[in-house]
């Protein structure tokens, strides 16, 4: 018999993490759930996840194409492979966010690991992420050869899967700590959508990084606020994205603007994105130290 | 008598709430410089003691606000105790299976169909995917389910669902039950036939901790009876003497307006 302790175990990332593991069957039902919920009643299911990225793409490569003049051969692989990440990121963290209000009835009954809660929906959006890429893959590497065009695999293909990583743990982390912070305050979900809609045109989701660094006169004069851009993990990563997966084009096939005329493509920063790497593991680290300092005021929120 | 002959050993509880009595931040930013705090310390439970042995069916009592629900919800890990001692084992001397049924309902996603929300409930009180489809079958038998389970949970009556929530929690093998007044629920004979199952799994030495308000449920099913008064342990004891005791008590709450 275990001598009788006066209080619980501090809570440590390594307990909570050894504890996750012991209930990970109900960790995978919980994704299994969240994957078959969502399109339950809906008569084309999983198919929901590949058609509003499609339409978006379809969109804005028209929109772009015909008003700003975008000249770039398959801009819509370009878009692409910044929307897939973008969407991940932005869905990934607002669904979760609302996760444990959602489930609050059960996790006000029921033990349960209350992280496995909100990072069932960041492993069901992974999914749908990760469904994402394999779509972009065999489209630009499958179909449009067949048509004359598609992209080229390159080397540095073999670093995708890491950033894939990287993209999942910047995405948990945040996750992790909306998702409790919503619970005291429901601000979030407001502050969230606002947030989101605007970084939306701020990230480089619809234009490669470098229009950032040419095109703004601040930045010009003061190179090192794009480097803190850069640093933004989310921006680091749709760059990394584009960089690994696509051949790099001039800025000006983008932008008809005459600061571009003429410009090379930025090479890749190793540098910046090994920090917005180290970031992002904070961000992971401090996303869940938040939850666990959190998650027993859960059910007691004053 | 060992250690290991006590199911559920508990030294010395505390449990503080603290209760926030304006919540919205403008209203907080406005009163910064008010002399009020915020935060409210309420204690819950106060200096509980008290030991189960293995097998022993215990009947919590006590009035509204009394702290029923919060040792019930302590002893099932919904609430983290502010200060003491919970210790729950099975028979073997690891750490006791519990299963709680404080809500049975509270794990089910209406939007499954009732075969999907067994394994996931079942996970959810620690069992494996495996586990449950082998007593699947007994599961649905219990709860009187029939084709119905396989359709989604948005389409049943509350008492098949309440049905579905009891079956699962007493087929997952558990040491020690947690009942929170879920008996009072469903018809007339699927009653008779929680209680039926209460008697098999008394016989079998599992131990049981119920809360209820219904007296005559006390002395059906309780050997011991626990009485909770504003947070402490007012009496513990032989199930007749408690409830002797307790029925003084209420008749004269009944007529005095104070608190009690």
């Amino acid at each position: 018999m275990t001598p009788l302790t006066d209080t619980d175990p501090p809570i440590t990332m390594r307990s909570e993490l050894k504890e996750l593991w012991k209930f990970r069957e109900l960790l995978k039902m919980l994704v299994a759930r969240e994957l078959k919920v969502r399109y339950k009643n809906s008569a084309l299911g999983f198919i929901w996840s590949i058609i509003p990225p499609l339409m978006q793409v379809l969109v804005f490569t028209f929109l772009l194409r015909n008003l700003l003049g975008v000249a770039a051969k398959n801009f819509s692989a370009y878009l692409l492979s910044g929307i897939i990440p973008w969407t991940f990121f932005s869905t990934g963290i607002q669904d979760a966010s609302q996760s444990v209000v959602i489930n609050y009835t059960m996790i006000r009954k029921i033990y349960l690991p209350r992280e496995a809660i909100p990072l069932a929906n960041v492993i069901s959006n992974g999914v749908h992420f990760l469904l994402g890429w394999a779509v972009y893959f065999v489209a630009f590497l499958v179909i449009a050869p067949l048509f004359h065009g598609g992209i080229p695999i390159l080397p540095t293909l073999v670093f995708f899967p890491f950033v894939v990583v990287m993209e999942a743990l910047l995405v948990t982390g945040c996750a992790l700590f909306v998702a409790a912070l919503n619970v005291f305050y429901e601000d979030v979900k407001f502050i969230l959508q606002t947030v989101f809609n605007l970084a939306f045109f701020i990230m480089p989701v619809l234009y490669p990084s470098d229009q950032i660094y040419y095109t703004s006169s601040l930045v010009q004069k003061h190179p090192w606020i794009y480097t803190l851009y850069m640093l933004n993990p989310i921006a680091a990563f749709i760059n990394a994205f584009r960089h690994f997966i696509l051949q790099p084009i001039g800025p000006s096939a983008f932008n008809q603007s005459p600061r571009l005329l003429g410009k090379p493509a930025l090479p890749f920063d190793w540098t910046t994105f090994g920090g917005a790497c180290l970031i992002t593991l904070f961000i992971a680290w401090g996303g869940y130290a938040y939850f666990n300092y959190r998650k027993w005021q859960f059910v007691e929120r004053p | 008598m060992t250690s290991t002959d006590n199911a559920i050993v508990v030294h010395d509880l505390h449990k503080h709430f603290r209760i926030r009595y304006r919540t919205h931040l403008k209203t907080r930013m406005l009163n910064l410089f008010k002399r009020q705090p915020p935060l409210q310390e309420f204690t819950a439970l106060r200096n509980i003691s008290f030991t189960v042995p293995r097998g022993q069916t215990v009947a919590v009592i006590g009035r509204n606000g009394s702290g029923k629900s919060t040792l019930l919800c302590l002893l099932a890990k919904v609430y983290r105790k502010t200060s003491g001692t919970i210790q729950m084992s099975a028979a073997d001397g690891t750490a006791a299976r519990v299963a709680p049924l404080l809500d049975l309902s509270a794990g089910f996603h209406l939007d499954l169909t009732g075969a999907e929300n067994i394994l996931f409930y079942g996970a959810v009180l620690g069992n494996t995917a495996r586990e449950m489809r082998n007593c699947f079958d007994s599961i649905v038998e219990f709860a009187e389910l029939g084709s119905k389970v396989d359709t989604h949970l948005r389409n049943w009556n509350e008492g098949a669902r309440l049905r579905l929530g009891f079956s699962i929690a007493v087929h997952t093998n558990p040491d020690i039950l947690l009942v929170d007044e879920v008996l009072a629920v469903g018809d007339e004979a699927f009653q008779a036939k929680c209680y039926a199952y209460i008697r098999k799994m008394q016989s079998l030495g599992k131990t049981i901790v119920f809360v209820t308000h219904d007296l005559r449920t006390v002395e059906r099913v309780a050997q011991r009876v626990i009485w909770l008064n504003q947070g402490n342990v007012q009496m513990d004891g032989d199930v007749g003497e408690v409830l002797q005791a307790y029925r003084v008590f209420s008749a004269g709450a009944a007529f005095s307006d104070g608190p009690v």
